[in-house]
């Protein structure tokens, strides 16, 4: 097994990393298991690929209007849904975020057809050779914008009043309210933060994989393993999860062949989840509930 | 779609009665009820065409699928996302069976049941200790990695899929023996969901559910007893993925360990009412009969239509039909009763 093995894991981990970080945030505030993340990943995958073909944007440049469109979209649908059920049954969220992915991802397909498409900039395939080693510029261009995505939601949370408010919602819902904040805007504001989050890995992935409308649904199983492999309310957890994911599904893949890749990250998922159910950076957050 | 409707609104009867008679008039009552139904059911099959059959056959599997999941979901309140996990080992142990032994149907299928159960018993001592939506996610990943392995076993035919041997028989006998063979099973999963919701164990299920250390102080070995729950859920999973293998004689791993089924009648005990014998099966009537009539009228946009449904369904009955006419429109008819009988 090469050390390239290696280097394609840590940036494929980068993208799970991004894939990890809004489904994790929504799911330890709010505690909604988001099904439609997948869903709204590939909104933002189709917003930068309109960009690129239209104007020749740069998909790390339409990170930023995916990223505001996504924001809205993320808002609206938490504000005029998903809050109505919010506070009863927990596991109602997971069949109501369900039925709201199955409503985009066939919007999507009526409005921009089943068609494959891909977004191929000039840098496509080039990358920077150490040694034998490569690194490609697309797949270095993720991993940076993993880290630079994960420190500012960090300095987000723990810098600004929203972010503070946001964490005293995740930790006492009530305590929160006599405190004087607005739920159910905090949970629209997260919703669409999560959202945003989504909308960057949507951007990137446009450079990784095909773009069909499903292009979001394997990569909500990752979201999963992510989440729960770097553990809830803690903000190096998603990255350090979607690296090691990555990681051991490139491993894995190279050791047993690729047909067991999506195999390894379920198994892995249910060994962690059996053995460290908080993951390993994992805190007792309102999502938890443990 | 008669049936459902005939159902749905004897349900409501049903219900509005309870308030009236006694508890042994209301027990009657409701055996004449579900006598009145199968009856139905039998005749049925000879007076439709053979798409009704075939739509019918579904509703009853999903049924049958639905009111097996409620017992862990429902009664023990564990939301096992990745039942569909012993759909297709059901399917795919019966089929082995038969194609690589030739073990006949009805065995094959009792040993796709308990391997299944087995299977549950073994997987669920570390994975019930898991709670809330990390069981859900536990389970899809069992689920998704079962897929994989299946896939990318020989036994099973791996990606080629498996093919069983075609009962020599006119395709208008086969629908009929499937139908009737679906409706036995759904009967059965009911008989046992009626006989665990009234049992001692069925208590404890619902104790487990409202208050897990509260139930474990009070005697219940809950590991024990939610293993025991999700194992009933597997055998009765199971028997139906069995029924399925031999209805489509031929299958893949990808069509069996479908997540997107296991969602739809995970969503149909919530539409019905989780937790009660009746709702699971309401419920599956209804979406199915939903879903169908959408796929034939739009199918541009049924999996949009669908969604929606769910929406709205989560909107305004997030406890469900049963729950909905008890709270709702069973006041109303009591109330209109008794203002008949004082004027």
């Amino acid at each position: 097994m090469s050390p390239q093995v290696i280097v394609n894991g840590i940036v494929l981990g980068a993208l799970y990393a991004c894939v990890g970080m809004g489904f994790s945030l929504v799911y330890g505030v709010m505690s909604i298991t988001n099904l439609s993340h997948g869903a709204l990943i590939m909104l933002g995958s189709y917003v930068t690929y309109w960009l690129f073909t239209l104007w020749g944007v740069d998909p790390f440049l339409s990170i930023v209007p995916a990223m505001a469109v996504l924001t809205v979209v993320g808002y609206v649908m938490q504000r005029t849904v998903i809050n109505r059920v919010m506070g009863g049954e927990p596991r109602i969220t997971l069949i109501l975020t369900y039925g709201l992915q199955l409503l985009i991802i066939n919007g999507a397909l009526i409005a921009w057809k089943g068609d494959y498409r891909a977004v191929t900039t000039s840098y496509a395939g080039k990358g920077l050779a150490i040694g034998s080693l490569i690194f490609p510029y697309s797949r270095m261009g993720v991993l940076l914008i993993a880290i630079v995505s994960t420190i500012a939601l960090h300095l987000f949370m723990s810098r600004t009043k929203l972010g503070h408010a946001i964490t005293a919602t995740a930790l006492n819902r009530r305590g929160a309210e006599l405190c004087g904040v607005d739920i159910n805007t905090i949970y629209a504001v997260t919703f669409g933060i999560g959202a945003a989050l989504a909308a960057i890995a949507g951007s990137i992935a446009t450079m990784v994989y095909t773009l069909t409308p499903y292009i979001g649904q394997p990569l909500l199983g990752r979201a999963f393993v992510v989440t729960v492999l770097g553990g809830v309310g803690s903000f190096a957890g998603p990255l350090v999860g979607g690296l090691i994911l990555g990681v051991a599904e490139t491993v894995g893949a190279a050791l047993l062949g690729s047909n067991f890749q999506e195999a390894i990250s379920f198994i892995i998922l249910v060994i962690i989840l059996a053995v460290l159910p908080r993951g390993i950076f994992g805190k007792r957050f309102f999502g938890g509930a443990l | 779609m008669s049936t459902s409707d005939q159902e749905m609104q004897k349900a409501g009867e049903g219900a509005k009665r309870r308030s009236i008679f006694t508890p042994r008039t209301q027990r009657l009552l409701s055996i004449g009820f579900v006598a009145i139904l199968l009856i139905c059911a039998a005749v049925a099959p000879f007076r439709l065409s053979g798409y009704w059959v075939r739509v019918l056959t579904g509703m009853f599997m999903y049924a049958a699928l639905a009111s097996s999941l409620n017992i862990i979901l429902g009664y023990t309140g564990y939301a096992d996302f990745g039942n569909i996990v012993y759909f297709g080992m059901g399917a795919y142990v019966t089929g082995v069976l038969m194609v690589t032994w030739r073990v006949p149907l009805p065995l094959a299928m009792l040993a796709g049941g308990l391997f299944c159960s087995l299977f549950a018993i073994i997987i669920g001592l570390p994975i019930l200790r898991l709670k809330g939506n990390y069981f859900a996610i536990a389970t899809l990943g069992l689920s998704q990695a079962m897929r994989e392995i299946v896939r990318n076993m020989r036994i099973t035919g791996g990606g080629m899929g498996l093919s069983l041997p075609l009962l020599r028989v006119d395709p208008r006998v086969f629908n009929l023996i499937v139908y009737f063979m679906m409706l036995g099973i759904l009967a059965g999963v009911v008989i046992i969901s009626y006989v665990v919701s009234h049992s001692r164990f069925g208590y404890g299920l619902r104790a487990i559910k409202a208050d897990e250390n509260g139930a474990a102080v009070m005697g219940i070995d809950t590991t024990k007893w939610k293993v025991r729950a999700w194992a009933i859920t597997a055998f009765c999973t199971g028997i139906v993925g069995g029924a399925y293998a031999f209805w489509f004689v031929y299958f893949t791993p990808p069509d069996v360990f479908e997540i997107l089924m296991s969602t739809k009648y995970l969503v149909m005990v919530y539409l019905g009412g989780i937790g009660t014998v009746a709702g699971p099966v309401i419920g599956a009537f209804l979406l199915e009969f939903i879903s169908d009539y959408v796929w034939g009228r739009f199918l541009q946009i049924h999996v949009g239509v669908l969604g929606a449904a769910i929406v709205l369904i989560v909107l305004f009955m997030p406890k469900g039909f049963i729950h909905m006419v008890r709270s709702r429109i069973l006041p109303l008819l009591t109330r209109a009763g008794a203002h008949e009988e004082r004027s």
